[in-house]
């Protein structure tokens, strides 16, 4: 059989809040972090956004970080995430050694990059300004925040645009299962750029209002941004250390949806496909699921698509399903990890979040969860991560039981 | 070590754009060397690949992309891989600039939507999809010198844990003029800037393969001692390493060497295809090609190893490093 894979760890930074007890306690206030732009300097500002609150120079200074890390968001927010995580496992410097950590972002340092470029531009890459450049690689994001945990073993990046941080989580699982590792770190980690905010601007699918996802007068997403990271360890190795089980990581799926671009198939074949592949290596049954933690990112195009993929794997009948992006934005590459740590937390506490903003279903059937759900046995919540170029993923969680029920 | 690990995985086909001849073997006995510290890639004709219809709004790494792909999978015989796995160190970086450059010059209005949707890392790796309309799994890496290598990897485990029985790997990194100017000062350890695109067919299936695919392994962080401790355990007899005569690149590697506690052939392969974050793929393709043709040509030796015995050869370990000490080793054997 199989390596089981337990995450053992959890750690998420977003615009609801600093850490895991901050974000539950938002989620259960029902409280949005959306708001006007305070940190992005953008002409844009009229867009709302789900930024995290703090200064790039309030987090180098609580995280005693300095140049150039003190200017890279996506690390500064990557690190807090990460750091948290890491230090729930307990994990020593000789176990990290032996571990992975596999990052997902796609801005990278592009905030770095867009503030001095006109400068770069206009010298034809002189010095200094062009040195600042080089840190908008995706690689030196990762590196940073993992080398500020520990000296791992290997350090990659997955970079497919909104399901970044999930397929990180696919990459860190299967190196598990392999043996090549016991322990991984995975998840994403994104900042607010003025390049992806202008870059969704032109494709005008941003909404000028507080994103209402799944409902019918949804008129497109609120950028985001934030980190979160999950530390896996297969079955083996948590028992011989004696580690605290937050949930088991069941099963998986990946699919392209090979359509277009930037826009989703009608009958959504990318993320169907996505979730009957993790349902199916779960070895659960579609009714098994208690709750869809949508993509819903509150476009028009993608919702509607997500809702035809769900009901060709639960029917007319679907399970509560809701879309926290209405809370945290869409925080694109960490979207995965961070609604991630949100069901897991949810799943802890035995609460199904709600999804705001929603007043009128799309159609018949298709109605999130409209008030949050407290007291529910959750056994196993399925996560959504459609990404540009129809890279779509699907992870289920469960709640962790000692043998296969 | 666990019993998954026993399924073996092969090369089955490759397709090289670069400095070189592209998609042809020509730089095996013709290679070309050049003087200039940047050189283009050069393309091949498109229109065996795809409809000019279909490429007049894609960018030189997107056209190059699905020519390999395509080139590799024809002569594999695949058309709908299981997997789609994709390496790009800097992505579409001809589309990024162009976006950064209209936001330098007009500011955030009336910037091009185009430009964004082909900008990601990603498009690269979709675009096969969604030509092949392939719904397998899809996924791109995007870490610096190791981004073939994650990629490489990613397929590697899948096999061994049953998940895909073939997948279509590459890695590709396009140079911009603008770029290479910007490259000078934040990697000035780069001697020879080029442009690579490779695309390779990996399989758990042997028939008419290349080679076999042994093992593949990315060495975060660590020191020439630490990699002569693992390369001593296997005495492999074929080094192919990733120096380019600069003393800032080489000296890990000379350093890696001097604790070697045997005397390995040693051969290099940037002076031909040049540098960028996907050059370790043409590596691997040289390393590949010579397992499949048995010669390894005289202009890939570094140091002072003599051309005697350069007609068996049994094993490939090709070594690269980064100058922020990230190692990758990939082992390649005869069928």
């Amino acid at each position: 059989m199989e390596r089981r894979v337990f995450v053992i760890g959890a750690g998420i930074i977003s615009a609801i809040g600093v850490g895991k007890d901050a974000t539950i306690q938002s989620i259960m206030a029902g409280e949005t972090g959306i708001m006007p732009v305070k940190h992005l300097v953008t002409d844009h500002s009229y867009l709302p956004v789900g930024e995290v609150k703090m200064s790039n120079a309030e987090m180098s200074q609580a995280l005693a970080v300095n140049y150039p890390c003190n200017e890279l968001r996506t690390v500064l927010l990557g690190m807090y995430a990460a750091k948290e995580a890491v230090e729930e496992a307990n994990l020593t410097a000789t176990e990290l050694k032996s571990a992975a950590f596999i990052g997902g972002t796609t801005v990278g340092g592009m905030d770095k990059t867009e503030r001095h470029f006109k400068k770069v531009m206009d010298t034809q890459a002189e010095a200094p300004d062009s040195g600042e450049l080089k840190y908008n690689d995706c690689g030196y994001s990762t590196d940073f925040i993992a080398d500020y945990i520990g000296k791992f073993k290997i350090v990659t990046t997955s970079s497919t645009a909104c399901s970044s941080a999930a397929n990180a989580i696919i990459m860190g699982a299967n190196l598990i299962k392999a043996g090549i590792v016991d322990i991984a770190v995975v998840g994403g980690s994104e900042a607010l750029s003025k390049f992806h905010l202008n870059g969704f601007n032109t494709l005008m699918i941003l909404d000028k209002e507080r994103c209402r996802p799944f409902d019918k007068g949804r008129a497109g997403i609120n950028l985001g941004e934030g980190a979160a990271f999950l530390v896996l360890e297969s079955q083996e190795s948590a028992v011989k250390r004696g580690a605290k089980v937050l949930a088991e990581l069941k099963g998986y799926g990946n699919s392209c949806d090979a359509f277009h671009q930037t826009a989703t198939s009608e009958n959504g074949e990318g993320a169907y496909l996505a979730m009957r592949k993790a349902i199916d290596m779960a070895h659960l049954n579609p009714s098994d699921i208690d709750y869809v933690n949508a993509h819903g990112t509150g476009t028009p195009n993608n919702d509607e698509c997500e809702v035809a993929a769900m009901e060709r794997i639960w029917g007319c009948s679907l399970p509560f399903f809701s879309s926290t992006k209405s809370f945290t934005g869409h925080t694109t590459s960490a979207s995965g990890s961070i609604e991630a740590v949100v069901s897991i937390l949810c799943m802890e506490k035995g609460i199904i979040p709600q999804n705001l903003g929603f007043t009128t279903p799309i159609k018949e059937g298709a109605t999130p969860v409209q008030k949050t759900q407290s007291e529910r046995t959750i056994k196993n919540v399925l996560n959504n991560s459609f990404g540009f170029g129809g890279n779509d993923s699907s992870l289920i969680f469960s709640k962790y039981e000692e043998s296969h029920g | 070590m666990k019993k998954a690990m026993d399924k073996k995985c092969y090369i089955k086909s490759m397709a090289l754009i670069s400095c070189q001849k592209p998609l042809c073997d020509d730089w095996f006995s013709e290679p070309i060397t050049f003087d200039q510290a940047y050189v283009r890639a050069q393309e091949p004709d498109n229109k065996e690949f795809i409809l000019p219809s279909e490429t007049r709004r894609m960018s030189k790494i997107l056209k190059r992309t699905i020519c390999t792909a395509i080139s590799s999978l024809n002569q594999a015989g695949i058309h709908n891989p299981n997997a789609i796995i994709t390496g790009t160190g800097m992505g579409c970086m001809e589309n990024s600039e162009k976006f950064l450059f209209d936001m330098a010059k007009f500011g955030e209005k009336c910037l091009k939507p185009t430009l964004f949707m082909q900008s990601t890392h990603n498009t690269i790796g979709s675009l096969i999809a969604i030509v092949l309309k392939c719904h397998g799994y899809n996924n791109t890496y995007s870490h610096k010198s190791i981004s073939f290598e994650s990629a490489l990897l990613d397929a590697f485990v899948q096999m061994k844990l049953g998940y895909i029985k073939n997948a279509l790997v590459g890695s590709h990194d396009e140079i911009t003029p603008f770029t290479s100017l910007v490259l000078k000062h934040t990697h000035p350890e780069y001697k020879f800037l080029s442009e690579t695109s490779m695309s390779s067919v990996i399989s758990t299936d042997s028939e008419k393969g290349v080679c076999e695919i042994e093992s593949v392994e990315i060495l975060h962080k660590s020191t020439p001692d630490e990699i002569a401790t693992y390369l001593n355990e296997t005495k492999d007899s074929i080094l192919l390493l990733g120096v380019n005569g600069t003393a800032v690149n080489d000296n890990p590697y000379k350093s890696m060497i001097e604790k070697l506690t045997f005397t390995p052939r040693l051969l290099q392969f940037k002076h031909i295809f040049g540098e960028n974050f996907s050059c370790s793929a043409a590596g691997f393709y040289a390393a590949a090609k010579i397992l499949e043709r048995q010669i390894i040509p005289n202009f890939l030796l570094w140091g002072t190893c003599s051309s005697k015995m350069n007609n068996d050869v049994p094993k490939i370990t090709m070594v690269n490093s980064s100058v922020d000490s990230t190692w990758s080793i990939i082992k390649l054997k005869r069928i």
